[in-house]
């Protein structure tokens, strides 16, 4: 069989017009205008590269050598890939790409609904899970990074009183790790929670609060998000929503990244009301377990009202991280019945843990 | 698209005396076209498997799709009749990959020795370990992503053959990168006053370095030739951005004004913080006029330039007897940057194939060869490329197909 064809020889960029014939063992590749035999491929050592699907005409070589053979004619091609069995990808036609097409987009569709789902849903039981070493590191760097620049105090007796409720009420709600407190000194008026049950307040918080009840009402709150592993389910979430997008966008560019981060920054604040008022039921639901009293995070909240009127969470709604305080006051107003959460000595001890 | 080239009278001679001479004293400058015969659908194809198999793998995957795309986009384009053949692996760019992280793991561990030992626990403790960290892989990242687009044409142009023959790159991509990070920040400290030297200067290494075989490629431009033209650019440019902020703030006086309103403060924190379907409506309105009157002033004025500088870089190149030329229009050009750009965007990414489909046939339209390499003289280099590739290009995110 003769067959015309063009073959790179692999050391020069000339082009040869060829013509291929197979013999018993080997391909003989011969010049078409004078016969001139230009090479002889051992059948045994011809390999196809590249397949129909990807190459218009996948190369023929031999196994390790530069030069090429190409063939463009199909019919040609199907004719060799029949006589010699290592040219038999040569054969392969490309499918319609229509069925195809719709075939993997369907998936693609599934797969981005079910990632969507286990980021979302998925969070709420694979955090946990998530080695509790892992956790303390992350929550210790990130408590670094965030009171590098301000003192923490260190108040004996306050610490303890402090680490003795944040602990007592954890192991009420039955989470199974220690509790570490830490309190920096100044402001803002607040307190926040990292993975790995760390608790941060800031000293401000105590100097603002009117008694001992709004304290423990804060902490319990932050104790919610500590039971329920609302920092380390936060940061998966964002993560794994991160990571869609950049597998969506076929991982060549971050370009649809700021495209996507506003979607992003949305679905987190959502998350956060959600988080915030599931740590105000915990909370209060903690205390009153303990027989504590329980009005505390109420009047916090009342207080930080009085002194804010415009609520910058109910202003902002769905650009909140919050929800509208004044429905959080509702959903925690307890009376102000059960034991004090802290001894008057604890209690002062609280007030002057940074002097 | 254009059917003829850009250098027709010299392609084709005047009279049969000139033509007598030509073929006796004048090299062959016969004009000829790449060809492009890739369809989209097989590219979707193609794309739509590597997208399901990223989701599948959370984006392990990415190293082969890639290459598949790049098998199929070089074996559908071909010049003189014989089709590029892209050679490269997936586990080449993975292993590339893999030592970029390497190599920014060891630049983390260094981080956190000079945080340790400079700044923890001094009066200097404010700055954390992550800010030393974000702020150095910051200076650092700027001349590696051009260290890594440099090495990163290497990888590409080695697992690239024509005619069976290996393309190349030399040159020192450090050193590229480095260029490249002195006049990128000598052009934003002189208000941009030096972009044709950046251009001509950063275009110069990545042309005459590159090799086909034995030929390298030879570049004739200079900065001085396109000096006039961006003066022209630079200050029209200017003057468009003056009338586009004019007319966009009188459009808005206008609105404001015409529709009789009048905010108080509590409405404008209102507005911002919880804005009514009227509201979002009139800002998206202002927000497409804002865009119309910057498509229609600034981006044609820009690709206005682009397309000047691409003619003249291209028409200034050769490969040994082979010169190139291309005639791409300003219009073109805004296709090639600007709509692009908004089918990705509008697409949510999956306007891909549809952008690089595009630009294979712009090229295929536009770009123009004369005459033929002596395909004799032309040898296989000895050197095979980098082993691996293209890590530092996708660590720094900035890889494309």
């Amino acid at each position: 069989m003769a067959t015309s064809a063009r073959f790179y020889d692999g050391e020069t960029a000339q082009v040869h017009d060829v013509s291929v014939r197979t013999a018993a063992n080997e391909l003989v590749i011969f010049r078409l205008a004078d016969a001139g035999i230009l090479a002889r491929w051992p059948i045994g050592e011809l390999v196809v590269l590249g397949d129909v699907q990807h190459e218009v005409t996948p190369p023929i070589a031999r196994k390790g050598a530069e030069a090429r053979l190409v063939v463009d004619d199909p019919e040609l091609r199907r004719q060799l890939a029949s006589l010699v069995p290592q040219l038999a990808p040569l054969a392969g036609t490309r499918v319609p790409p229509v069925r195809r097409i719709a075939a993997f987009g369907a998936t693609f569709a599934v797969l981005i609904g079910l990632f969507w789902l286990a980021v979302d849903y998925g969070t709420e039981y694979a955090a946990p899970l998530l080695p509790y070493s892992l956790q303390v590191k992350l929550g210790e760097s990130v408590f670094e990074e965030l009171t590098a620049d301000k003192d923490e105090c260190h108040g004996k007796a306050g610490m303890r009183a402090l680490n003795d409720l944040a602990n007592r009420l954890a192991k009420a709600a039955d989470y199974p790790h220690e509790i570490a407190v830490h309190v920096m000194e100044g402001g803002p008026v607040n307190a926040f929670t990292l993975p790995g049950g760390i608790l941060v307040f800031y000293s401000d918080l105590f100097d603002q609060a009117k008694d001992s009840a709004q304290v423990a009402g804060v902490m319990a709150h932050e104790i919610g998000h500590v039971v329920h592993y609302h920092p380390m389910k936060g940061v998966v979430r964002q993560y794994g929503i991160d990571l869609l997008v950049k597998l969506v966008s076929g991982g060549y560019t971050d370009l649809l990244g700021s495209l996507a981060s506003g979607g992003n920054v949305l679905l987190a604040l959502r998350n956060g009301r959600a988080f915030e008022r599931d740590a105000d039921s915990t909370g209060v639901a903690l205390l009153e377990k303990l027989e504590i009293r329980a009005d505390g995070i109420a009047s916090f909240f009342e207080q930080m009202l009085a002194k804010e009127p415009k609520d910058a969470a109910a202003i902002a709604g769905i650009w909140s991280s919050h929800p509208p305080t004044a429905e959080r006051i509702d959903a925690t107003r307890r009376p102000s019945t059960g034991r004090p959460a802290f001894t008057d000595a604890e209690w002062k001890a609280i007030r002057n843990v940074c002097k | 698209m254009t059917t003829t080239s850009p250098w027709g009278q010299a392609a084709t001679p005047a009279s049969p005396a000139a033509a007598m001479a030509a073929a006796t004293t004048e090299p062959d400058l016969t004009p000829s076209r790449p060809r492009y015969d890739g369809k989209l659908g097989e590219l979707y194809v193609i794309y739509l498997r590597h997208l399901v198999l990223m989701l599948a793998t959370l984006g392990w995957s990415r190293f082969w799709g890639r290459t598949r795309i790049r098998r199929y986009l070089w074996n559908h384009f071909a010049i003189l009749g014989d089709r590029f053949e892209y050679r490269g692996r997936g586990i080449e760019l993975m292993v590339g990959f893999l030592l970029a992280l390497l190599m920014l793991a060891g630049w983390g561990g260094l981080m956190y020795l000079v945080w340790i030992y400079v700044f923890h626990e001094r009066p200097l403790a404010s700055f954390g370990l992550f800010d030393i960290f974000s702020l150095s892989v910051a200076l650092i990242g700027f001349p590696l992503a051009y260290v890594g687009h440099y090495a990163g044409l290497r990888y590409r142009l080695s697992r690239t053959r024509w005619r069976g023959i290996r393309c190349g790159l030399a040159g020192s991509a450090w050193r590229y990168g480095g260029l490249a990070t002195f006049l990128t920040f000598a052009n934003a400290v002189t208000g941009q006053l030096l972009t044709p030297l950046v251009s001509v200067n950063l275009a110069r290494p990545r042309i005459t370095n590159t090799r086909f075989g034995s030929l390298p490629f030879v570049f004739a431009g200079s900065a001085g030739d396109i000096y006039a033209r961006y003066t022209a650019y630079y200050f029209l440019n200017i003057i468009a951005w003056v009338v586009a902020a004019v007319i966009f703030f009188t459009a808005i006086g206008g609105a404001v004004g015409g529709l009789g309103l009048d905010f108080t403060e509590d409405e404008i924190r209102k507005v911002l913080t919880r804005p009514s379907l009227r509201i979002i409506l009139l800002v998206a309105a202002l927000a497409i006029g804002l865009y119309i009157i910057f498509s229609l002033l600034i981006l044609p004025l820009r690709c206005w330039w682009q397309a000047y500088l691409f003619r003249y870089l291209v028409s200034h190149s050769r490969a040994g007897n082979v010169l190139f030329a291309t005639a791409i229009s300003t219009r073109q050009m805004w296709g090639f940057l600007v709509l692009n750009y908004l089918i990705i965007v509008l697409t949510l990414g999956l306007g891909w194939p549809w952008v690089m489909h595009r630009t294979l046939r712009l090229i295929s339209a536009e770009l123009w060869l004369y005459g033929a390499p002596d395909g004799a003289s032309i040898r296989q280099p000895t050197d095979l490329g980098p082993r691996y590739g293209e890590g530092l290009l996708d660590m720094f995110d900035v890889s494309g197909v």
